[in-house]
């Protein structure tokens, strides 16, 4: 994935960021756009977004991602975030089953407020310290699989598959995008879908919220 | 530092709601001079000097006039004031100085009392959720060379768990730790002779001093609390309806900023929610913070509606900026929060501050609007 100048783009893909507190959610997000890693970094206090615009084929696709707080308390206030979201990274921490244990939950409460297209990989962080490693990937494999939702263990420290799993995560979003646009009979004006569909996207239309799968 | 400003009585109550009349130049310098870290105790000019006298007078009676002292701390208290100001402020330690040895100690007791009855049960299935959150939070909190001292991140447990056990409406939410940093702060000073708490090596105070800083701070940080508690209770409606108010603050005091947010999609939720969750901490330093605390306490409800219009003034200072940016889409909140990090150094609560209130004190704010 190449990056480009940022105002240039086709699509707005806004994929959200979900999982315990202290799973290194904030991390994965300034690590994939911004390459960096911070090892004190504060707990996230409701939500912030960051974004970067990565090509796909032909296509500049600005990624735009939500990171939110984990904590339970929060989640009344973010859930109109998951709102317009095309794409959600679920992450625990493979050192700590008590986060792996809670997955199930987080998925329930996406479900409940996101589109139920929306494309779901489970993440396994802090891949860099497997001699702690409490949940098997394969077990964590098995659920996803079950699941429907795409699967890789990453580390936001020492970079493994974090590219990989942005990157799996927006093919898959295009992928679905693409082929709603082969269905439809403007072949090239589906930027934004569903609400503003039959009139001709302005400049300033190119908005996550419009996106619709 | 302008001259000590002439505040409303204290009988006001709704501040965003009534008229009164407010002084036309009050300039109030957040981390200016009366800051104790750019200004060592030998440099104090003549005017801190007789503030601090001041101050020294006012509590050397054996009754604390605690209007007098609101009017006085408004403007900021003298570091080595401050300790024994914070408490009366709070409403912790009582005006009478011959009451105060034996509240001291009935308090105290009170909160080791709870200690010996609750502390165990953090382990228990009904608590050990709350005892998590809280463990694995507070390493991530600042001021690290401190927080992390193993004594220090103790205390904040204890005091952080026992408030969330007897809160069950609201329990810990993240943000309630910051809370306490400056109470915990402000009363180690008085035990400790680095400048700088950041610097100091709390394992070398007493026992027994330690322990009447934790219960100190857990008693003022919860009468804080209690004038805040909607702001964490479920959904945190107390937030949800300041961030509207702001909202609306914003509209009338400044439209075209309030426009050009509107423009850029930018919700005021996506920046605000922090600014009331946190009180402002994350973005400007902690000796500014403490300041700020100076004059929240004087103010009848400073921590909840006072705070709104410093907010305000916030987004004022950043003004310029904001109405630079032409794509929020990119990084509003981390480019704004960057510049609002570099130059919290100058945060001014100006007159500003005051006259946005008088605006909107003309016109009462609906606060279910």
């Amino acid at each position: 994935m190449g990056n480009r100048t940022e105002e240039d783009y086709n699509f707005v893909f806004k994929v959200v960021l979900i999982g315990e507190s202290g799973v290194g959610k904030t991390n994965l997000l300034s690590r994939f756009t911004r390459n960096e890693f911070s090892h004190d970094s504060r707990t996230t206090i409701g939500v912030e977004f960051s974004t970067r615009t990565v090509m796909l084929g032909t296509a500049a696709i600005k990624a735009q991602i939500w990171d939110t707080a984990g904590l339970e308390r929060y989640r009344a206030i973010t859930s109109a975030y998951y709102r317009g979201a095309v794409g959600a990274l679920l992450v625990f921490d493979l050192t700590k089953h008590q986060t792996y244990a809670v997955v199930e939950r987080w998925l329930k409460e996406l479900y409940d407020h996101a589109e139920a297209t929306i494309v779901v990989m489970l993440v396994g962080n802090k891949s860099d310290l497997s001699q702690a490693r409490e949940v098997p990937t394969e077990e964590a494999r098995m659920f996803a699989e079950n699941n429907g939702l795409l699967f890789l263990e990453t580390s936001a420290l020492d970079s493994t598959n974090v590219e990989l799993a942005f990157e799996t995560v927006l093919k898959e979003i295009f992928a679905k995008v693409s082929k709603q646009t082969q269905n439809s009979t403007r072949t090239n004006a589906i930027t934004l879908g569903g609400a503003q569909a039959g009139q001709e996207p302005g400049p300033g239309e190119k908005r996550a919220c419009c996106i619709s799968l | 530092m302008g001259a000590p400003s002439r505040r409303e009585s204290a009988s006001d109550t709704a501040p965003l709601q009534r008229s009164q009349s407010l002084p036309h130049s009050v300039t109030v310098a957040l981390g200016g001079t009366s800051d104790p870290s750019t200004l060592s105790s030998s440099a104090l000019s003549e005017r801190e000097a007789s503030r601090l006298d001041k101050f020294k007078q006012l509590l050397a009676g054996p009754n604390t006039d605690l209007e007098e002292l609101r009017k006085l701390s408004w403007s900021g208290i003298p570091k080595s004031v401050r300790p024994i100001t914070w408490k009366l402020l709070s409403g912790y330690l009582p005006a009478n100085v011959e009451r105060r040895p034996a509240t001291l100690q009935r308090k105290q007791k009170e909160y080791f009392a709870f200690i010996e009855h609750y502390y165990d049960s953090r382990h228990d299935d009904a608590h050990q959720d709350t005892y998590r959150q809280i463990h694995i939070d507070i390493p991530r909190m600042s001021p690290e060379a401190l927080i992390l001292q193993p004594k220090v991140t103790e205390i904040f447990e204890r005091i952080l768990f026992i408030w969330a056990i007897r809160h069950p409406a609201s329990g810990y939410v993240q943000g309630i730790n910051d809370l306490v940093t400056p109470f915990f702060v402000v009363f180690m000073c008085e035990h400790i002779e680095e400048e700088d708490v950041d610097a100091a090596d709390v394992s070398r105070v007493p026992a027994d001093v330690l322990r009447n800083v934790e219960a100190d701070t857990y008693w003022c940080m919860s009468r804080l609390l209690d004038g805040i508690q909607d702001n964490y209770t479920f959904a945190q409606p107390g937030i949800q309806m300041k961030v509207k108010m702001l909202e609306e603050l914003v509209s009338r005091i400044d439209e075209q900023v309030h426009r050009h947010l509107e423009r850029h999609e930018v919700r005021y939720l996506q920046f605000a929610f922090r600014w009331m969750n946190n009180l402002l901490m994350r973005e400007v330093p902690l000796h500014c913070t403490i300041r700020l605390w100076d004059t929240y306490q004087s103010e009848p409800e400073g921590f909840s509606h006072f705070h709104l219009y410093v907010c305000a003034a916030f987004l004022g200072r950043w003004r310029k900026e904001i109405l630079e940016e032409r794509d929020f889409q990119e990084d509003a909140s981390v480019s704004m929060e960057d510049s609002l990090s570099d130059g919290a150094q100058e945060l001014r609560a100006s007159s500003k501050r005051t006259s946005w209130r008088k605006a909107f004190q003309a016109r009462p704010l609906c606060a279910e609007c």
